[in-house]
């Protein structure tokens, strides 16, 4: 029942501040994280995915949640855990000592010096495991100088969105890439068009949404024009921390087959993949390691 | 201590404020609680309650612009997202006014606002707008979710962020979501869509997509209008015209007649997957918020704007997998990456 014309509204609103600052899925992170079992019951613990991506503004957690969650569990004791915040998230990896995380490939180079993490899976996507990532503008934006002060959209977090950008301009133009205002937006395609439509002066996105762009819509695309481009970074991958035991490695391999049927595929291309794979030399050293 | 130290500011301006309507700012957390009780002791009556609050700490200086928050229903989810996220972007105190409490008669609204004078309002929803507009016409004016804001007559200082996405980029989706569909039918009135009608064709052809139109001047118009329309048509656009919405046994209609024929219907709404709609394409929430919190920050900056009105740019996506089997509809798997809900 309304009450308030003012306390009620910053009721609310701290409550979804609370919400989304905590991350989203956290509420039903730890609510949904596996009760242990008695030592006599000769059930398997639940072994859960857990996964985080700064590179893209994750915001259908629920679905998913659920069709992960569906997948999973008709192979076993197995759930999938997405969490919206990277402060959450890195606070639950402090906190663990075990688990499957799926997790960007950038913010791995940012754990592997504070968690044991060790890589086992990459993500591919038409044959290939890496991506590259594009700053376009549309046509009328002569250089980089040019955006000073300007709105980039980015379906990325702006600590990652500015990353990338210092990959792409190298250290010369701090100041200029501090001096952007980053607009987030849920999609690389909602991005790119924010540019084709005016809302924003660049997009920062991957080159496979720019080519699906070109496919769906030239005439958008063709408004459009690449400023910089990064080098290929290994899509996302899947890393393990502490002991890897058989109900750990089962899910692995489950992992490793989703691409290969219907239903599994389709859940992997909620998260932009066709598969995941074993990680091979090279792209371990792309790794650093 | 930091705490301590923002309810000490905060119940020094309650004690200089006094009386309702004097200025005041906004919180979260315990100071928020704390805060409330202060004033509410100050004023008697709980319901006239303004909370001081520092948001994240900032402190409100003189210099500070005075924004407030008028929401037509906190209550209602999406006016509340776009609350939240426009205060996260704008990252300054601000002033929130619940329209939909009980408690907010005209009169004390208009108190709260005249007592404040705020330098810009951020006005949710149409009851909202209208309330500003009344009581601070002069003032700059930001309006998200206002219905038919389009044939609003608005101020000079009015801007504000549209409710629907860019038809350019509904058909975009339309396209990358079912390659195969090719023609989409549409119902429309010439009295509020036909320069919509016809820059949607145009739009249409950007993405090898055929828009059909067909007129209705009443509501009852729509059966004969679908009737014809539906044989020639891969998939309806039920889009947001206010004759072919106005009756809900129209719209059961129109869903359930396209489901006779295993024709898709696309909306722009989440509203209508209840209905059956197998695509439904709405303006990102936070998104609003987020452009809104930019908008108001360029215009109190002072900065030129270009558009009284800007799209929405981001989308939230529903996919309605059930019916996309039940019609048997060839779906683009590469889509799937961005769906935001998925009706199994």
């Amino acid at each position: 029942m309304k009450t308030d014309i003012i306390s009620t509204a910053i009721l609310r609103s701290h409550f979804f501040r609370r919400y989304i600052a905590n991350g989203m899925v956290a509420l039903l992170t730890f609510a949904s994280l596996p009760q242990p079992l008695p030592a006599a019951s000769n059930t398997a613990a639940t072994q859960i995915i857990y996964f985080y991506s700064p590179e893209t503004n994750i915001n259908n957690f629920s679905s998913l949640k659920v069709e992960f969650d569906t997948y999973l569990s008709s192979f076993g004791a197995y759930e999938f855990q997405p969490f919206s915040e990277q402060a959450t998230f890195e606070k639950f990896l402090g906190e663990t000592s075990e688990g499957i995380f799926l997790i960007s490939t950038w913010h791995f180079q940012n754990l592997k010096t504070r968690y044991p993490l060790k890589p086992v899976l990459v993500g591919q996507l038409r044959n290939r495991s890496t991506q590259k990532r594009v700053l376009t503008t549309r046509h009328d934006t002569s250089s980089f100088e040019k955006l000073r002060g300007e709105k980039i959209a980015s379906a990325g977090s702006p600590a990652y969105t500015r990353t990338i950008l210092r990959q792409i301009y190298g250290k010369e133009n701090p100041d200029l890439i501090d001096s952007f205002k980053i607009f987030t937006v849920p999609k690389d395609i909602d991005a790119l068009m924010a540019v084709g439509f005016g809302m924003a002066t660049a997009a920062l996105t991957t080159e496979n949404s720019l080519i699906k762009l070109a496919r769906i819509n030239p005439k958008q695309h063709g408004l459009l024009k690449k400023l910089g481009t990064t080098e290929e970074n290994l899509l996302p991958i899947v890393a393990v921390m502490g002991k890897s035991g058989n109900e750990s490695q089962e899910l692995l391999a489950l992992m490793q087959k989703m691409g290969e049927q219907a239903e599994g595929e389709k859940r992997l291309k909620m998260l932009g993949l066709d598969l995941l794979k074993q990680l091979d030399d090279r792209e371990l050293g792309m790794l650093g390691l | 201590m930091r705490k301590d130290m923002i309810t000490k500011k905060i119940e020094a301006l309650g004690a200089l404020m006094g009386i309702v309507g004097k200025r005041a700012l906004s919180a979260t957390g315990s100071v928020v609680s704390r805060a409330s009780n202060v004033l509410t002791r100050i004023n008697g009556v709980r319901s006239l309650c303004i909370a001081f609050a520092l948001h994240f700490g900032l402190s409100a200086t003189a210099a500070e612009p005075v924004i407030m928050i008028l929401s037509s229903d906190a209550s209602v989810n999406k006016y509340s997202i776009a609350q939240d996220t426009f205060k996260e972007t704008i990252n300054r105190v601000t002033i929130d006014v619940d329209l939909g409490a009980e408690s907010a008669t005209e009169p004390i609204v208009e108190n709260i606002i005249l007592d404040n004078n705020p330098d810009l309002l951020y006005c949710i929803g149409s009851k909202a707008y209208f309330v500003a507009k009344k009581y601070a016409g002069d003032k700059n004016l930001v309006v998200t979710s206002a219905i038919n804001w389009e044939r609003f007559k608005l101020t000079q200082k009015t801007f504000g962020v549209a409710n629907e996405l860019p038809t350019g980029m509904q058909l975009t989706f339309f396209r990358y979501f079912f390659p195969e569909i090719k023609k989409i039918g549409v119902l429309y009135s010439k009295k509020y869509n036909k320069e919509w009608l016809e820059q949607t064709i145009a739009d249409g052809k950007d993405v090898d997509i055929e828009i059909i139109g067909r007129s209705v001047a009443r509501t009852k118009d729509i059966k004969r209008a679908l009737t014809k329309l539906l044989p020639k048509v891969d998939a309806v656009w039920l889009t947001s015209d206010p004759i072919v919405l106005a009756e809900k046994d129209s719209i059961q209609m129109i869903f359930s007649k396209s489901d006779e024929l295993k024709i898709p219907v696309f909306a722009y709404d989440t509203a209508f997957a209840s209905y059956g709609a197998v695509l439904m394409i709405a303006a990102d929430i936070p998104t609003i918020g987020q452009q809104a919190g930019n908008l108001a920050q360029e215009l109190l900056d002072n900065s030129k704007i270009d558009e009284k009105f800007q799209s929405p740019v981001g989308s939230s996506i529903t996919l309605n997998m059930k019916k996309i089997v039940e019609y048997g509809i060839k779906l683009n798997k590469d889509a799937l990456d961005s769906v935001n809900e998925i009706i199994e």
